[in-house]
């Protein structure tokens, strides 16, 4: 990933800011392009971190320890729950 | 009471008769001790159990944890203690101006000369101790704050990690699990199992609220239970929690199962969800909106690099139509034809080199080949020389006759060659590409290209017509 950019909320808030500036125009071709590529640049990232989490159930013990939940749990899946889709 | 100062007094210690006639001068010294004892007996076992209405001022609570105070009405008050031991178990707190209903006993302070009611239980008039307990707490967390819609925080985009306390075996964590299953399928989520009812459980959940706020990554935690009646919901009602939540560093959505009633905890929270599978909505619900707002963006981030072009093409447009500058288009045109002429001319020119140069090469490659047939021939030469000159007992003649011999095969062997052929006046004829030799008049067709390879050079020849082999 792009080091330049730290995480969504400042990902967003960057694209919003590169939106506003190319829709209030009075730009020189070069500053649009680059703003343009950036702002492609950004909304990829976005989208690549909603996909990238892993699905995991874990549970906090009273001694402030955190391991996986049982299977027992009934972590239902994306597949099981597609059903109800 | 008129009676016990009519005590006669009487020479004889007994028990006095308060009907002896006034007259008698014996009379019955009693010692301070004794009658306080003795108001102290009418009084704690004349009233014995009861209850008493009114209302609670000047209450104090002493470090050692019982509580002082008035009990008052119109006309009269009574001072009245509740001990730690009672107090504890009030669902309210005590405080100046409640009405309450008590129920104890009537005691005095003998040291003091004092009377009071000990209460073993208060009750709220006209309403519920959890409806009062409620109403107190509400106050006070709104004076100082708690509630301020400045406290709300916004949910995170996206979580790291989903925090939930409740219980492990509730209905709550199964909705809220099943929402997340359905709708957020790579969510990371994190349960701190808590008794959600009953004694302890307000202290369960809010040390439940401090221990996940302090899990690394948890930036959202679920509260919550079931529905149920209100007694069972009370812990969520109660300070330790609302406490909780209020110092939790991240967001905090309140999920207790009644629709109905709004709990302490749900004024507190961040986010208040009717429901628990309300909350895990909630929480896919920023996902979505996130995801919606990226694409928003992306869209408007398209629309505006189009129309930055656009009007970087209207405006080159506008240019062009001044006079300056109109014609610029013809000129360009004219320009662009002679661009176009030329590299016509240049490419032709380079074609015809290209065609030069590559029958340049051909011709060296014929010459090559017979080359290599020379050489062969003088390797023969060299090799038969070399033979003859092993040849001793046949004398020179023999020799002059071999050499002749020698001569003649060498004639013969260099006939072979295809320029000694061509030498005499033969001719080859390849296809156009020369990657065959025509040697059947069928084998072309008029207006097919052919080359003719000649002793010295060659031809590219047209066929006209073709005569076959019957002609």
């Amino acid at each position: 990933m792009d080091p330049t950019i730290k995480d969504f909320e400042s990902a967003s808030a960057e694209l919003e800011a590169i939106v506003r500036k190319m829709e209030d125009g009075d730009l020189s071709l070069e500053q649009a392009m680059e703003l343009y590529e950036r702002g492609v640049q950004l909304s990829r990232f976005c989208h690549a971190r909603l996909e990238e989490a892993e699905r995991r159930l874990e549970i906090l013990s009273d001694r402030g320890e955190v391991r996986d939940a049982p299977a027992s749990m009934g972590l239902t899946g994306p597949d099981e729950s597609g059903k109800h889709r | 009471m008129a009676d016990l100062f009519d005590i006669p007094f009487e020479d004889d210690p007994g028990v006095a008769t308060p009907h002896s006639a006034p007259a008698r001068r014996a009379r019955r010294v009693l010692t301070v001790s004794e009658l306080t004892g003795g108001i102290r007996d009418a009084l704690e076992s004349g009233f014995g159990e009861l209850w008493v209405e009114g209302e609670v001022s000047n209450c104090r609570v002493w470090n050692t944890g019982h509580v002082y105070f008035t009990l008052k009405d119109q006309t009269a008050q009574i001072r009245s203690v509740i001990f730690r031991s009672a107090h504890r178990y009030l669902k309210f707190r005590l405080e100046d101006g409640l009405h309450v209903v008590a129920r104890g006993r009537l005691s005095v302070y003998e040291q003091k000369g004092e009377y009071q009611l000990v209460c073993e239980h208060l009750d709220p008039h006209g309403r519920g101790a959890l409806q009062l307990a409620f109403e107190q707490l509400k106050k006070r967390l709104h004076a100082e704050g708690l509630f301020d819609t400045s406290r709300k925080r916004p949910l995170p985009a996206l979580p790291h990690k989903i925090g939930i306390v409740t219980s492990l075996d509730g209905a709550a964590l199964r909705d809220i699990l099943k929402v997340l299953g359905r709708r957020h399928p790579n969510a990371h989520i994190v349960v701190r199992p808590v008794r959600v009812q009953g004694e302890g459980a307000a202290g369960d959940v809010s040390r439940g609220l401090d221990a996940i706020g302090r899990v690394d990554g948890v930036d959202v935690i679920i509260v919550g239970r079931g529905g149920g009646a209100i007694e069972d919901l009370w812990a969520f009602n109660e300070e330790p929690v609302a406490r909780a939540i209020a110092r939790t560093r991240v967001p905090v959505i309140s999920a207790v199962g009644h629709e109905v009633d709004v709990t302490i905890a749900d004024f507190v929270a961040d986010v208040r969800a009717p429901t628990p599978s309300a909350a895990a909505e909630m929480v896919v619900a920023a996902k979505d909106e996130f995801c919606a707002r990226i694409d928003g963006l992306r869209q408007r981030l398209d629309a505006a690099a189009r129309a930055g072009l656009q009007r970087r093409r209207a405006r080159v447009h506008q240019l062009t139509s001044r006079r300056g500058l109109a014609g610029w288009h013809a000129r360009l045109a004219v320009r662009g034809r002679h661009v176009a002429e030329l590299t016509h001319a240049l490419r032709r020119a380079a074609s015809v080199l290209l065609v030069r140069r590559a029958r340049d090469l051909q011709r060296l490659r014929t010459r090559l080949d017979a080359q290599d047939v020379r050489r062969r021939v003088a390797a023969v030469r060299a090799r038969l020389a070399a033979a003859d000159g092993r040849l001793t007992a046949v004398g020179r003649r023999r020799r002059d006759g071999a050499q002749a011999r020698l001569a003649s095969l060498a004639a013969r062997l260099e006939a072979l060659s295809p320029l000694a052929v061509l030498a005499r006046g033969y001719a080859v004829c390849w296809n156009a590409d020369r990657t065959a030799i025509v040697r059947r008049a069928d084998a072309v067709a008029p207006g097919d290209h052919v080359r003719v390879t000649l002793e010295q050079g060659e031809l590219a020849c047209e066929v006209r017509r073709t005569d076959g082999p019957d002609h």
